[in-house]
Formats: C-alpha cells, structure tokens, sequence
C-alpha cells in the first residue's frame, strides 16, 4: 500500500496544502460564528464554538511545526512515514472537531455536516489506498453517534436559530438523512479510491516510460560513440590509405617527368621508366588488395552468401600455383593435409585468399635454402589451418602490429620495400569473419607461424 | 665534374630517391640517397651536405620529424637547410602533423614534387648559401 502513496515531497506539499486549507477553515468558522452570535444572541453556545476553533487553529499551528521538521528529515522514507502519520491525525482530528462543532451548532440541522464529505476526500489524497474506507466508517459512527445521544437526550441538542422546523421531532426523516450521508460517504470514498488508483496507476506507467526513454537515449548516446569510433577508424584508414596510393603515384610521376624532360641520358631514362612501370604493378597490387580489404571491412559478404567449402582442396590449389615461385627461389614446399577434413562455412575466393597471402608470405620472406611448411588438421569442432617457415621472422614488436592494416616489419621492408602491408589484415578479417581466429608466432631470425582456426561447417 | 653542391635525400622509397638522384645530377648537383633516418644523420655527420630532403613518413610514421629535430640540436649540423617532402603534407590533414612553426624545416614540398620545384629549390638554398 505505501507504494501508493505521492512522493516524498510531494505528499509533505499536500500535507501543507491541508494545514494552509485549515486556516481558511477556520476564518470560514469565525464569520459564521460572529454574526449569528449577534443576530441571535444566547441561541447557540457561542463559547463553546469559538473554544473549539481555537483548538482547531492551535493543532493546525502544532501540525504546521511538526510539518516543518518532517522536511527537515534526510531520509525520504522517514519523510512519507512521518507525513502520513501527520495527515491520519489531522484528518482524524478534523472529524472530531467538525462533529463538536455540529454538535454544538445544530447538530444534523447543520449544512456544514456534508464537510465530513470533504474529509473522506482529502483521505483518498493524502492516505494510501482503503484508508478512505476506514474514514468514512469512523465519520458514519461519529455521526450516528452524536444523532443518537442527541436523540436520545444524552447530549442536549442546540436548535439552528435560522431553521423554522425542529428536525430532531421528525425521527424517520432523521434516519433517512443520516443513513443517505453515511452511503454518501462510503460513496465518495469509493469513487475517490478508484480515482486516486488510476492516478496512481498513470503516474506508473508515466513513470515507467521515463524509465525507458531514458534508457532508449543512453542507447542511442552508446550507438552514437560506436558510429563515432567507426568514423574515426575509416578516417584514420582513408588517411593511410591515401598515403599508400600517394606515394607510388608520386613516384611514376616524377619518373615520367624526368623521362620527358630528356636531360637524363638514355641508361637513366630507361632506368626510371622500369622502376616506373614495376610501381604501377604494385599500384595495381595494391588496389587489388584493398578492393579486397574493404570487402571484408564493409562484411558485404553475408554469412546468407556462405557455402561449404574444402578448405583442403583450396589448400592443395594454391600449394600446387605457389610451388613454382618456391622452387624458383630455392625453397621447400610441403603440405600435409589430414584426411577427410570438414567443409567450413565462408566463401571460397576469400578462403583461398587466406592461403595465398599466407603462402606467398612465407616464401617473400624465406631464404634460399629454407622451408615453407603448410598443413591442415581438424578436431571435433574446428579445422586447423597452419603455414610455417624457417623465414627471417620478426621482432616482439612487428609481431604485436602484424594484423594492423599498411603495417611492415622493417626487415620485410628490406627485402620487400613495396608491400601493400595489408595482405595479413585481409587474413585477420576473413578469418573471423567466418567465425574463426589466427595468431602469429614468430622470433627474428628464426621464421614464423600463422595458425588460424575455423569452424566446422558441420558442427 | 664540378658540382653546385651536395645534396642528401632522405626517403625510404628507393625509386624516389634514385629519380630525384637523377633529376638534380642532370643539374650538376652531387646527390646521396639514405633510406632511413639513422643512415641519414650518419652520413650526414660524416660528410656535411649543403642541403638535406628529408621524407616525413620514413620506416616509422614520424621518423622525418624525428630527423629534423636531431639536425636542429646538432650544433655541426645546425646550419644545413631541410626541405621536408611528404604525400600529406598539402591534403587536409596537414593538421595531423606538426607544423613548420616547431620543426627545423626550411620548406615544405609535397609529394610528386614537380622537377621544375625541386630544381629551383636547390639553387634557391645552395645558391644562397654559396653567396
């Protein structure tokens, strides 16, 4: 039930609004005493009356105090608790002091008796659900009580000096307006409830929506920073990339003025226009590879496209295309392949490209003399595709930037200067792409090992 | 053959470095090419070069800088003019890169630097120093 109830501070505002409606309750009470006091003099025990609204101005002085210190309390639980309490009292006082007040002034005669009306009200307000109920019964029973007595004597009953008729001779009309009040009050205190639900339950679901709209706006701030950081990397991708396609452009094109210009004697000219012409191959290299970067960047491939595929038989493919540039550089290529090995689920072309750049890796960086071993094994849940060479290898450092786009080991410089530097992120990405990981291992010196794992198609 | 001067171009790009060679040799200029930074200031501490072309984007993104900076605290080679060269040096992201306010630059080219520029450039500095 307390869950019901306002807010913290909200309930003290309404508990003030109560103390301030008093006061005027209060003036309201002097103007009707004062005049009929002197219009009709001795009718009524005007003492009585006055004493009864000093009393009511001196609680509702005391419960404004009291509300005072309640907004001083830190915890907001206390606070409802302690607000509350006050309202039940107050409300409570109040019924009492109203029926004195009746009492005192003409008993049911009096029309200021539907005030009790009011209080059933401020009940469904103020206090949480039901308690209403227990309002009216308590101002049904003090009602019924004060006709009783006055009825049957115990109290003396005051006439309303501007009412012709005595009610109080009229026994059935007594009953009949003392029991429609006391339907009225539970009347009232039954639509109020039922209101103050429906408030309770909109202010809920208002609630709740916050809740979500806030959530809602921290997700879009989350997907905001994430498209940001995605911005920046294909900033940060279009800056090397430029650089990249810059710098042989450059190249071909001062090799191409000089050639024109003819100051340079024919040796030389012939010279920068070969140099010229193998910049343009790799240019084209190296367009070929981003082309294929920037696929498995973007992912424009989706896993709806994939098929089964051999990764042996792609394996066996490349080896056998690869095996004439390492024969002609003086190496050993070996492939082993387990039988029987599982399909993966990827595309073909981008599985195949996986071997090549690895293989052609290993034989770039391989010595005369070495050996390039590529194998391909399978357990339970994966294939297992491995390429090893007794190459130059790399230092810890090469080692921690070797799957970041444009980046080359300052030895492959050496023997390679114009790698595209992105062959080992196209790996990196097609690989996990299709659901897999690599990893490098490699001492300088000593060659290296590039193993990666996909999964089983079949799993 | 009498040379205008010495000049030592510092880029790893060896075709840059042989066609720039060759453009300001047609010039009568005696020009020697380092492919990395290290190299470069050894050389140049070893035989002072009237005129140093340096690539900011060496084997590490900075290392041009890096170059500059160590020409600009060597009391000996303090007074030798570098022209930086770079393929970013003009594009729009220029800001991603110190400017010549805080580098020991003496001018910025960008890459393909047109024959004619760079030829006028190394007359400009040895010309002016040989004055």
């Amino acid at each position: 039930m307390e869950d019901r109830l306002p807010f913290g501070s909200e309930l003290i505002d309404r508990v003030g609004w109560l103390i301030n409606l008093r006061w005027l309750a209060v003036a309201g009470t002097l103007l009707a005493i004062g005049p009929t006091a002197v219009w009709f003099p001795g009718s009524l025990p005007f003492g009585t009356l006055l004493g009864i609204t000093i009393a009511i101005a001196a609680y509702n002085g005391l419960f404004r105090a009291h509300l005072k210190a309640i907004r001083r309390t830190l915890l907001e639980e206390v606070q409802n608790r302690q607000a509350s309490g006050s309202a039940l009292g107050q409300i409570i006082l109040d019924l009492c002091t109203l029926i004195a007040l009746v009492h005192f002034s003409g008993g049911i005669e009096n029309p200021m008796v539907w005030f009790l009306v009011f209080h059933i009200i401020i009940a469904s307000i103020l206090l949480p659900h039901g308690t209403s109920y227990w309002i009216a019964a308590l101002a049904g029973a003090l009602l019924i009580t004060m006709t009783s007595l006055e009825v049957g004597g115990v109290w003396a009953h005051h006439h309303l000096p501007l009412l012709g008729v005595e009610l109080y001779d009229e026994p059935l009309y007594l009953l009949v307006f003392v029991g429609g009040l006391v339907l009225v009050l539970f009347l009232v205190a039954y639509l109020t409830t039922s209101i103050a639900i429906r408030l309770g339950e909109r202010d809920r679901e208002l609630m709740t929506s916050n809740q979500t709209c806030q959530l809602r706006s921290q997700e879009l701030k989350e997907l905001n920073d994430r498209l940001r950081r995605v911005d920046e990397e294909r900033t940060r991708f279009m800056v090397l990339v430029t650089h990249e396609l810059r710098a042989p452009i450059s190249t071909i094109y001062s090799a191409l003025e000089l050639a024109l210009s003819g100051v340079a004697s024919a040796e030389k000219t012939r010279d920068v226009l070969e140099r010229a012409q193998k910049r343009a191959a790799e240019l084209l290299d190296l367009i070929r590879d981003l082309l294929n970067l920037t696929r498995i960047r973007e992912q424009t491939t989706t896993r709806d496209q994939a098929e089964e595929v051999q990764v042996d038989d792609l394996l066996r493919e490349v080896a056998e295309f690869m095996k004439v540039e390492a024969e002609g550089k003086g190496l050993l290529l070996e492939v082993d392949i387990a039988p029987d090995v599982a399909p993966v689920q990827a595309l073909p072309n981008q599985i195949k490209l996986v071997w090549t750049n690895l293989l052609s890796n290993a034989i770039k960086y391989t010595e005369s003399g070495g050996r390039v071993w590529a194998s391909l094994t399978q357990d339970d849940e994966k294939v297992r595709g491995v390429v090893r060479d007794t190459g130059m290898g790399m230092t810890p450092e090469d080692l921690s930037h070797i799957f970041d786009e444009f980046y080359r080991a300052e030895n492959a410089r050496k023997v390679s200067p114009h790698g595209t530097g992105v062959g080992l992120s196209i790996v990196q990405r097609t690989v996990e792409h299709w659901g897999g990981t690599i990893e490098a291992q490699s001492e300088l010196g000593r060659g290296s090992t590039f193993t990666f794992v996909l999964p089983r198609a079949d799993r | 053959m009498a040379t205008k001067g010495e000049i030592l171009v510092i880029d790893d790009d060896p075709d840059f470095c042989e066609i720039v060679k060759s453009t300001l040799e047609a010039d009568s200029f005696s020009v020697r090419c380092a492919s990395n930074g290290p190299q470069g200031l050894a050389m140049m501490r070893k035989k002072k070069p009237d005129l140093v072309i340096l690539d900011v984007i060496l084997v590490m993104p900075d290392e041009g800088v890096y170059v500059s900076d160590e020409i600009a605290r060597d009391p000996e080679l303090r007074q030798i003019p570098v022209v930086m060269v770079s393929s970013i040096v003009s594009s729009d992201l220029t800001g991603h890169f110190p400017t010549d306010q805080t580098l020991h630059v003496h001018k910025f080219l960008d890459k393909p630097i047109p024959m004619r520029t760079l030829l006028e450039v190394a007359n400009e500095f040895i010309q002016g120093k040989a004055e």
